[in-house]
């Protein structure tokens, strides 16, 4: 049995003369939460369209659950539930009838198996209400619905929080890490929002104009971040070259709003503060900080926010 | 398919456009019922209308002008809904294959079709009775029976292109366009014995009444219903095989 429940090798996808994904190869761990993340465009809709089916790859190639994803797609792909960006309803028909609906069409005919995923998504309450007046929460609430329904292995989230509130994101996170927990479900999920993914995935895969810059474990990530001492100056390039020539140090960066961060040597920060201050340099504040992920990110993908 | 099927039909319920085109079966008849009155009044008193008369004339408005456009609409309806109301991604990741769900939706289309077609029959009837028509009897029933239901299928065979442009567009606006233009052509070839059993879609009314004088045999018109019906279910076939879910 293969250790992954999702493998690409090399995928690509060109529309046109513009590459939406270009050689991408990810693995997706069985039973863990594997977080995609990029920001809008990177590619990850593309890649989870071609995973599921709905998007020829113009080259490259897919395994789900160990094989050839084209190999006997009916029992591969009853055994995942996907959202793929806006969960698709149909507008004149209630929460319950949609849901009747895709049951039908998995061979579910037991009306508890609907009713217990409402009660899941907290869509219980309004049975009479049609998908057309269902705020975007709800809507998105009943993507989940759908995705878990027939309970299975492997859950594929383009952006499953599109649309909720905090409190909303804080149950479908906290839901989808109990799933992964005690179902052992495997989850792949795509966001713009890097602290949505940190908060959940065992495993990021970062994309970046449809390639994939870097597949990290996030314990591996975590140990990576760095401690720093940051001051902030009144003049920045004079201070650098003190740091180097009397303390004869080179770990630092400079930043936006005069500030110095050194990554080494905490514990000389004062004797840093009074070697600035005895050459005229004024400091206005001084902080010891851990590099946070998003600037780790920011690097990745050259600069600018993640999302 | 019976799941499919059951889901084809569910997905209508509540669904404004079933309502619509049995609205649009009864124009038909009313218009003819509205004009046996008028005739009765006005020009004629002491004419006699018939039931023969009444249904062929109904058929006929029903093939050639109320028809086209409204079963145009439902095709339109029917196919381009999923990809409105985003719902195909939904349904081909269960997965359903795509050859299944197309003939699926080809079934209740036609299933539709047939349905509008019986209403515009049976209303007909009724109508007829209203106003009192002369020369009823059975045969003039099952007649006009047999000539509104494969007149219907005919009909329904030449929605396949309506399938084609639905799927290219996606949307329902350029077919209805295109059922209106076809409507235009209908109109402009059914006095012209040259062409009215060439045009596919005059040709329906040819085959299914039995009654126009034209220049060709009727194989032709059988040939020219059923070739474009092939090529245009063999087309969008296969560009909805092949097409990418975006």
């Amino acid at each position: 049995m293969s250790p992954y429940a999702v493998e690409t090798y090399a995928l690509t996808k060109q529309f046109g003369e513009e590459l939406g994904v270009d050689n991408l190869s990810i693995h997706v761990e069985q039973g863990k939460i594997y977080g995609l993340l990029g920001r809008n465009g990177a590619g990850k809709t593309t890649t989870m369209r071609m995973i599921m089916g709905l998007v020829r790859p113009t080259a490259g190639e897919i395994k789900i659950f160990g094989r050839d994803y084209h190999q006997d797609v009916e029992q591969t792909y009853s055994r995942i539930g996907s959202i793929i960006e806006t969960p698709g309803f149909y507008e004149n028909l209630t929460g319950s009838e949609n849901l009747k609906i895709l049951a039908r069409l998995r061979g579910i005919h037991r009306e508890d198996e609907i009713h217990k995923a409402l009660v899941t998504v907290g869509l219980d309450k309004e049975p009479r209400k049609v998908f057309g007046d269902y705020s975007l929460g709800m809507k998105q609430r009943l993507g989940i619905a759908a995705a878990i329904m027939h309970q299975p292995e492997l859950l594929i989230l383009d952006e499953p929080t599109n649309g909720l509130d905090p409190i909303g994101i804080s149950e479908v996170r906290h839901f989808l890490m109990n799933l992964c927990r005690e179902r052992q479900t495997t989850i792949m999920i795509s966001s713009h929002i890097l602290s949505e993914i940190e908060q959940m995935a065992e495993t990021i895969g970062v994309m970046h104009q449809g390639r994939l810059i870097e597949e990290i474990q996030m314990e591996d990530l975590r140990k990576r971040k760095r401690q720093y001492v940051e001051f902030e100056v009144s003049d920045e390039n004079r201070a650098t070259l003190l740091l180097e020539d009397k303390l004869k140090l080179m770990d630092y960066s400079v930043h936006e709003g005069h500030t110095l961060r050194i990554y080494s040597h905490f514990n000389r920060r004062a004797e840093i503060n009074q070697l600035f201050v005895e050459n005229g340099i004024g400091v206005s504040k001084i902080t010891i900080s851990e590099e946070k992920l998003e600037d780790y990110f920011a690097g990745l993908i050259g600069g600018g926010k993640i999302g | 398919m019976v799941d499919l099927l059951y889901c084809e039909i569910l997905k209508l319920k509540r669904s404004k456009m079933f309502l619509f085109s049995i609205m649009g079966a009864a124009a038909a008849p009313v218009m003819c019922f509205i004009g046996c009155i008028k005739s009765k009044l006005q020009y004629y008193p002491d004419g006699i209308i018939t039931f023969g008369k009444m249904f062929s004339e109904t058929n006929l408005y029903t093939l050639v002008l109320v028809g086209v456009t409204l079963y145009g609409v439902i095709t339109a309806y029917l196919f381009s809904r999923e990809y409105t109301e985003n719902t195909l991604k939904s349904i081909l990741t269960i997965p359903v294959a795509k050859t299944k769900f197309f003939v699926g939706k080809h079934i209740v289309l036609f299933l539709w079709i047939m349905a509008l077609t019986l209403i515009s029959w049976l209303l007909t009837f009724i109508l007829g009775v209203i106003v009192q028509l002369e020369g009823l009897d059975l045969r003039i029933l099952f007649d006009s029976l047999g000539h509104y239901l494969s007149g219907g299928f005919l009909v329904y065979l030449l929605t396949t292109p309506f399938v084609l442009i639905t799927l290219w567009f996606k949307n329902l606006v350029p077919t209805i366009i295109f059922s209106v233009i076809i409507t235009m052509g209908n109109a402009a070839v059914l006095n012209d014995v040259d062409f009215v059993s060439l045009y596919p879609w005059s040709a329906t009314y040819v085959i299914a009444s039995g009654e126009v004088v034209t220049k060709y045999p009727l194989v032709d018109s059988y040939i020219v219903v059923f070739a474009l019906s092939i090529i245009g279910f063999a087309a969008s076939l296969a560009y909805f095989r092949k097409m990418d879910i975006r």
